[in-house]
């Protein structure tokens, strides 16, 4: 395997969606895992589905992947007949050890990422994934943080200043990072808000909770509000689970 | 023939071949040409909704009051008769379900074990078979949906109960062709809520009849019709069993086939088994047989009443719509499955299992399950229309376990399942012979018409795809 960052990048491959601008650019350096995918009511069999429309799935991702692997990715593409997307996209994070799942939109080249950093749970998979993505384009970098009430200026900036070290560890150029507090709004909002001023997103997963189940996860809550990528970050894979 | 390089071969009339065999079958998946994946999606729970969901329905809801007035208090014998029956056959159903988890079921395995001409005969009896139980299950329902407008006093000039059935027999498959809420989801919600029903109105049932409120039952003889009714009574009832091969027909979704495979067919056997015989011996503790057998198809809502007055007459007819809906429902999709098998093996046409563009469903498969429903409801023979249904895929269930033996003797190499079936060649054998006994207590009528329906179906073959020779292959 690369070192490179595995992104996830599932398309709807039979509904129309397709490979956004500037976003081949932007995964130039990471390793595609390219799933193509096809969402069928239950009252059909994926098998069947796979007998209609397979090779009209197969052309497109392989016009997909084309377009991946000219702009300088890694590609590992798949086609998958499912009943349930999410199903499949999480096994695919699982399976292929996916750093982030990206959310596609439309994006020109990208100069500026703001990267969303909630706490030190997490940091390394993130820079990880920055370093891996941006740093070769020399994208600059701002790492941001929603303080919460009780958490002094001085905790936030130790645990931003602690994330610019590892992406200068990881190579990232320093003059190329800042770092960037805000408090008094909703982590949601206020990442929303500031994301106008960028060309693309980079935020972590969140716990499932009720909340999430009522709204949908903040990173597509974002995604939905904000109009270029967004890369979002998967939590660790539990180290060899139960069974 | 074991020499032969595994894979299908031929062509059917229309020039089409059987679609390849997959390259491999993982936990989650079906791989297809290596960068090609069926997903996996129906887990434990959702694979028991569908067999305790098509079975429940019938077994409860419609043959009390008949198996009652046919064999007395001995029907609980019937129902679990039935269901050692079933259980017989479920195991070594599983052990072909964990070696060929492929969608199609019964039929799958029978091709791919015994030969392309006995699988096209199952094949097509399958889905005809299904098409025979759910309309069998539709005239339930219309059953239900009457006693519910007697119950609000509306009566009608005519009797409801067929137009009730075609009604919603119209509705079902068009909610199949063009619904696109989760199916699957609402299938286990209305199982759950059914089991919790039952599970509540049967408990009060039976401490009633042992009598611990204080009331006097009806004690009475247990052979009250004498032995024989019991078997005919038992070949009657077995259509409350078929459900359990319908979790095979969507063993190609089942998640983790090797475990799961196994645990919902048994599972559901064993749980429906007990759920019978309880209801029948609550139900002919409240009345009596003779009683019991005046009620007909809704004589447990008269149990409810006489247990629990008006609300739990109410439970009983509003779980009985729900039961016999859902039994209906799981059928249609269950045919249209079959279908579909047939037509990827070049046995039925291609555009047999085409797809909506629309609505992304197989609107062609649909409606060849559907049809041919709403033909059956309007005979509104609810004994004759179970029979069949039973006889076709109690002909299945006698082959299953003989595929096992011949599978188990000639032990090809793709032949690796992970659970194994105890007391093979034993078990299997005696469940074949049980199946075929149980078709010959059956009607004359209903027995005619199934060969028929068998005789058709190979010349079907014959004419159609006589060149096609299906082979196992993973």
């Amino acid at each position: 395997m690369t070192d490179r960052p595995s992104v996830l990048v599932p398309v709807r491959v039979l509904e129309g969606e397709s490979i956004p601008e500037g976003v081949p650019e932007l995964l130039s350096t990471a390793h595609v895992v390219l799933l193509g995918y096809h969402v069928i009511p239950d009252q059909t069999a994926p098998g069947q589905a796979r007998m209609q429309f397979e090779e009209q799935a197969i052309e497109r991702l392989d016009e997909f992947e084309e377009i991946f692997t000219d702009a300088g990715a890694t590609v590992e593409r798949r086609l998958v007949f499912t009943h349930d997307g999410q199903k499949t996209i999480n096994r695919f994070i699982r399976e292929e050890d996916c750093l982030a799942v990206l959310v596609p939109n439309a994006t020109g080249s990208v100069e500026d990422v703001l990267v969303a950093v909630r706490g030190t749970v997490g940091i390394d998979r993130l820079a990880r994934l920055v370093a891996g993505v941006f740093g070769p384009i020399d994208a600059s970098v701002t790492l941001f943080h929603v303080g919460s009430d009780d958490e002094t200026d001085a905790d936030a900036e130790t645990l931003l200043d602690a994330a610019a070290d590892r992406l200068a560890d990881l190579g990232v150029a320093e003059s190329a990072i800042e770092t960037r507090l805000d408090r008094d709004r909703g982590p949601l909002d206020a990442i929303t808000e500031t994301a106008r001023e960028y060309d693309a997103v980079v935020m972590g997963e969140t716990d499932p909770s009720l909340a999430t189940f009522v709204f949908g996860m903040p990173a597509d809550q974002v995604a939905e509000r904000f109009f270029g990528p967004v890369l979002v970050v998967q939590r660790e894979p539990p180290a060899e689970s139960e069974e | 023939m074991d020499d032969q390089p595994a894979g299908s071969t031929g062509q059917n009339v229309a020039g089409e071949v059987p679609d390849e065999e997959p390259q491999a079958v993982t936990d989650e998946t079906t791989v297809h040409d290596d960068d090609v994946e069926l997903e996996r999606t129906i887990g434990l729970s959702g694979g028991l909704a569908i067999g305790v969901g098509t079975m429940i329905g019938a077994g409860i809801f419609v043959f009390p009051g008949l198996a009652a007035e046919n064999a007395g208090l001995a029907a609980t014998l019937s129902f679990a008769i039935g269901g050692v029956v079933a259980l017989l056959v479920a195991l070594p159903t599983s052990e072909l379900a964990t070696a060929m988890p492929r969608s199609g079921g019964g039929y799958y395995f029978i091709s791919r074990g015994l030969g392309t001409g006995i699988g096209a005969i199952v094949g097509l009896g399958l889905w005809l078979g299904l098409v025979f139980a759910s309309a069998f299950y539709l005239v339930g329902l219309g059953h239900y949906a009457t006693a519910v407008l007697a119950e609000v006093g509306v009566s009608l000039g005519i009797d409801p109960v067929i137009a009730i059935g075609l009604v919603f027999g119209v509705a079902l498959t068009a909610l199949s062709i063009g619904g696109t809420e989760n199916t699957a989801a609402i299938q286990n919600v209305v199982v759950g809520i059914l089991l919790v029903v039952l599970t509540a109105f049967l408990s009060y049932g039976v401490l009633d009849a042992l009598g611990v409120f204080g009331r006097s039952t009806t004690p009475e003889t247990f052979f009250s019709q004498g032995y024989f009714p019991v078997l005919t009574t038992a070949a009657l009832v077995f259509t409350s069993y078929l459900g359990f091969a319908q979790v095979a027909t969507v063993a190609g979704e089942i998640k983790e086939p090797s475990r799961n495979l196994p645990l919902a067919m048994v599972g559901s056997v064993v749980i429906v088994t007990v759920f019978y015989v309880v209801t029948i011996f609550v139900a002919t503790s409240a009345f009596g047989a003779d009683r019991l057998g005046q009620f007909g198809e809704t004589a447990m809502v008269e149990v409810a009443r006489d247990l629990l007055g008006v609300p739990g007459a109410v439970a009983i007819l509003v779980a009985g719509l729900l039961a016999t809906f859902s039994s209906a429902n799981a059928s249609i999709l269950s045919a249209s499955r079959a279908v579909y098998a047939l037509s990827r093996d070049a046995l039925l046409p291609r555009r047999a299992s085409e797809i909506n563009l629309r609505y992304g469903t197989p609107h062609v498969a649909l409606l060849a399950a559907g049809g041919p429903i709403l033909v059956l409801v309007a005979t509104g023979k609810v004994e004759l229309l179970a029979e069949v249904a039973s006889f076709l895929h109690l002909v299945m269930y006698a082959l299953l376990c003989v595929t096992v033996i011949v599978l188990r003797r000639r032990d090809p190499a793709w032949y690796t399942p992970t659970y194994r079936t105890p007391g093979s060649p034993v078990l299997p054998a005696i469940g074949a012979l049980a199946s075929v006994a149980l078709i010959v207590f059956m009607q004359l009528e209903s027995i005619l018409i199934g060969v028929a329906v068998m005789v058709v179906s190979y010349v079907w073959y014959r004419y159609y795809a006589a060149d096609v020779s299906l082979r196992g292959d993973i």
